[in-house]
């Protein structure tokens, strides 16, 4: 069986990001970048059901500009074994991205793909929702725990107020979510080995996709800083306080 | 014992409330991060300003009452320790951060301030304070500097020392001196201000700091190698430093990994067990720097040296990854282990680490050493983990005895007894391994000087 999983370049986790000074955007130059966290669990997540003989082919693909490369081979070094890259300099919102995805999908024909359930940056949660509904195929979201079968896949997802096991026929979208399983480090055997895989290239012309953005961003701006907090004396103007300044009570 | 008289003149020179008498704070600040000694303050006092450590030490010379500093408590020396009736000098409320100039970037700071605050603080300015260690998120600046800490970037950044632009100490006679001002270039005769540095408290208290700031790295990488043989693990320090800037050479055992693992916290980096790992970083300048990084494991790998190793491909695993090495003091404490820190040229440490390999398969068949430290600075972190079955003193005599075996190979290799954790009251009595009884003598004389009522942290580094 073959698995497709989408992983997205992002700004690093743990980088302090800074508003550009016109607030248009966040300032990414010079600042360190990777792959996005949740799709580094998709990765892991495909690359054990091939260790587990359940996935013969795993193909990684990215979206964006010409650094994405480097996400790809990452995900390479973990285990996945071909990539593609589609690149373009342009804005992609989720849209795009799924539009993008099905016609990869549409080409290489696999019976799961796998995304992470969001990227940390927009933080869109849309893309897996998107693609499956564009595709017509099932869709298990936020999963925590993957139990692939020939024609199926029960899909564990993380609910308000606890678990939720769907069974979905395949082919289907797969979002994994933080609990799904602690993606490995990668050997430096494996990156040097993953420089020889083959990395293929295409454009979303090439593909057919208009990408142009249909949401514009109107103004970044920082998170509104913390006031220092306050001594209170006493129990009796610490309720006081929760009550008329907080509102709480 | 202080007399209800003398706890009245303390309560006179700072709030009653920042003067502790309780068995808790007495228990807390008593000690530092030694295991071996009882706490047993007569109190613990909290001054918040200059004038009120200068006017604290006026009355102990008045009062002929022996004062011991405190920072964060994190020494594993025995050089914070109050054992015997002395007045604990907690620096925990000097804790601002008082100025900053972005020119000459420096910071000028309380001698309370954590580390982590001032790594924090020079981090929002778009800078960086490179000194950096596992107790970085307890440890204060003043304790930094008594005790000249070193870590985890020194094979880059160097000690403490390296980054003390200027200092502000109160001397064990309340003199109040300003020490080099925070200058780059100031040739007036003996610069004090290196004699402050690595005192461990015992010429006067270091009550303000200005510190030297630098230009952050590049984003950085971090590798973990396995190395199956202590002879491999120069040679790889030698090749990955001749083509990349190092900011760290770690190297930890199988051991000690075992130890950090067991806590459930961390998972093992690959696959297989190899008797020892090195921890390198380096600064990913360009997208060269990490095909020459590959391109150095790959001779290092042929070469026989390493077998197996991995790359951080994100901040997050990079961190994950240092905990590998920065968590082990912490996993090994519960095992009460005896700490030698000991150092060598870096060019004498394969022979010297055979030879010591050998003394400690002989001499502590039955206990547990846990091998790890800054092998591109010559130091290493020699840990014997007490046994369940042994007392706590027995345990210590016994690591006594094997001291000697081992300091008598320092000093025939010409190292040093301590190489970054001080002397305090543990490494004391073997101050003769490290220097020569003319420069005993002359420290002494030092303190004299600057002490000579000898009521500043008595009893560390000298007798």
């Amino acid at each position: 069986m073959k698995v497709l999983v989408a992983v997205k370049r992002v700004v690093d986790y743990n980088v302090k990001v800074r508003v550009k000074a016109d607030g248009s955007d966040v300032d990414i130059a010079n600042v360190k970048m990777s792959m996005n966290p949740f799709d580094e669990i998709a990765v892991e997540e495909a690359v054990r059901l091939k260790e587990a003989g359940k996935a013969t082919e795993i193909v990684a693909v990215s979206m964006g500009v010409k650094q994405c490369e480097e996400t790809l081979r990452t995900a390479l070094a973990m285990g996945a074994d071909r990539a593609i890259l589609v690149e373009t300099d342009a804005e992609l919102q989720p849209l795009a991205v799924a539009k993008l995805l099905k016609e990869v999908v549409a080409k290489e024909q696999p019976q799961l793909v796998i995304v992470g359930k969001q990227a940390i940056d927009d933080d869109s949660n849309q893309t897996g929702q998107m693609l499956s509904a564009l595709l017509g195929w099932a869709q298990g979201t936020f999963a925590s725990k993957v139990d692939l079968a020939d024609a199926s896949v029960d899909v564990t997802r993380e609910v308000d107020g606890g678990l939720e096991t769907v069974k979905l026929k395949l082919p289907a979208v797969v979002t994994t979510d933080l609990r799904l399983n602690e993606p490995r480090y990668v050997k430096l055997p494996n990156i040097m080995a993953a420089k020889k895989k083959p990395l293929d290239k295409t454009t979303p012309a090439d593909l057919g996709v208009d990408v142009t953005p249909r949401l514009k961003t109107l103004k970044v701006a920082e998170p509104a800083k913390r006031s220092a907090g306050v001594k209170v004396a006493s129990a009796a103007e610490l309720v006081a306080k929760l009550k008329n300044e907080a509102k709480v009570l | 014992m202080l007399e209800p008289r003398q706890i009245q003149q303390l309560h006179s020179l700072l709030e009653t409330q920042r003067v502790a008498t309780d068995v808790a704070t007495l228990q807390s600040h008593g000690l530092d991060w030694t295991r071996y000694y009882t706490p047993a303050p007569a109190a613990v006092v909290f001054p918040k300003t200059t004038e009120e450590v200068a006017a604290l030490v006026r009355w102990a010379t008045q009062e002929k009452v022996a004062l011991v500093p405190s920072g964060g408590r994190t020494g594993l020396s025995g050089g914070a320790v109050a054992t015997q009736g002395e007045v604990v000098v907690s620096f925990d409320r000097m804790n601002a951060i008082l100025d900053f100039n972005p020119v000459d970037r420096t910071v000028r700071c309380q001698a309370g301030v954590v580390t982590a605050q001032l790594q924090d603080f020079a981090a929002d300015q778009g800078l960086y304070y490179p000194v950096d260690f596992a107790s970085s998120g307890s440890s204060q600046i003043g304790g930094n500097i008594a005790t000249n800490a070193g870590g985890i970037k020194v094979v880059r950044y160097g000690m403490t020392r390296e980054w003390v632009a200027g200092l502000k100490v109160v001397t064990g006679t309340g003199e109040v001196l300003e020490l080099n001002q925070g200058l780059a270039k100031n040739n007036t005769g003996y610069d004090f201000r290196h004699l402050f540095i690595g005192s461990e408290g015992t010429l006067g208290f270091i009550v303000e700091a200005t510190m030297q700031l630098t230009r952050p790295p590049a984003p950085l990488s971090v590798m973990v190698l396995a190395v199956p043989a202590l002879a491999g693990i120069m040679e790889v320090f030698n090749a990955f430093r001749q083509r990349l800037d190092l900011t760290a050479f770690e190297f930890f055992s199988e051991k000690a990994l075992r130890h950090v693992l067991a806590r459930g916290q961390v998972q093992r980096p690959f696959e297989g067990e190899s008797d020892y790992y090195v921890l390198l970083e380096f600064e990913c300048v360009n997208s060269t720097t990490e095909e020459t990084a590959l391109s150095l494991f790959e001779e290092c790998m042929e070469a026989g040296w390493l077998v197996d190793g991995v790359l951080s491909q994100s901040e997050e695993q990079a961190r994950a990854l240092w905990r590998l090495r920065e968590d082990i003091s912490e996993s090994i404490t519960p095992y009460r282990p005896y700490k030698n820190d000991i150092a060598v040229r870096v060019s004498a440490v394969p022979p010297f680490v055979e030879a010591l390999d050998a003394v400690l398969a002989r001499e502590y068949p039955d206990f547990e050493v846990v091998w790890f430290g800054h092998i591109g600075d010559g130091n290493l972190h020699i840990n014997v983990l007490k046994p369940d079955a042994l007392a706590l003193d027995g345990f210590r005599e016994a690591c006594e005895r094997v001291n000697a075996e081992v300091f008598a190979l320092v000093r025939r290799f010409g190292g040093s007894m301590s190489a970054e954790h001080g002397v305090g009251l543990l490494k004391r009595d073997y101050l003769d391994v490290t220097r020569s009884p003319e420069d005993i003598a002359l420290m002494r004389g030092v303190k004299a000087v600057f002490d000579p009522l000898g009521i500043m942290n008595p009893g560390k580094l000298l007798a």
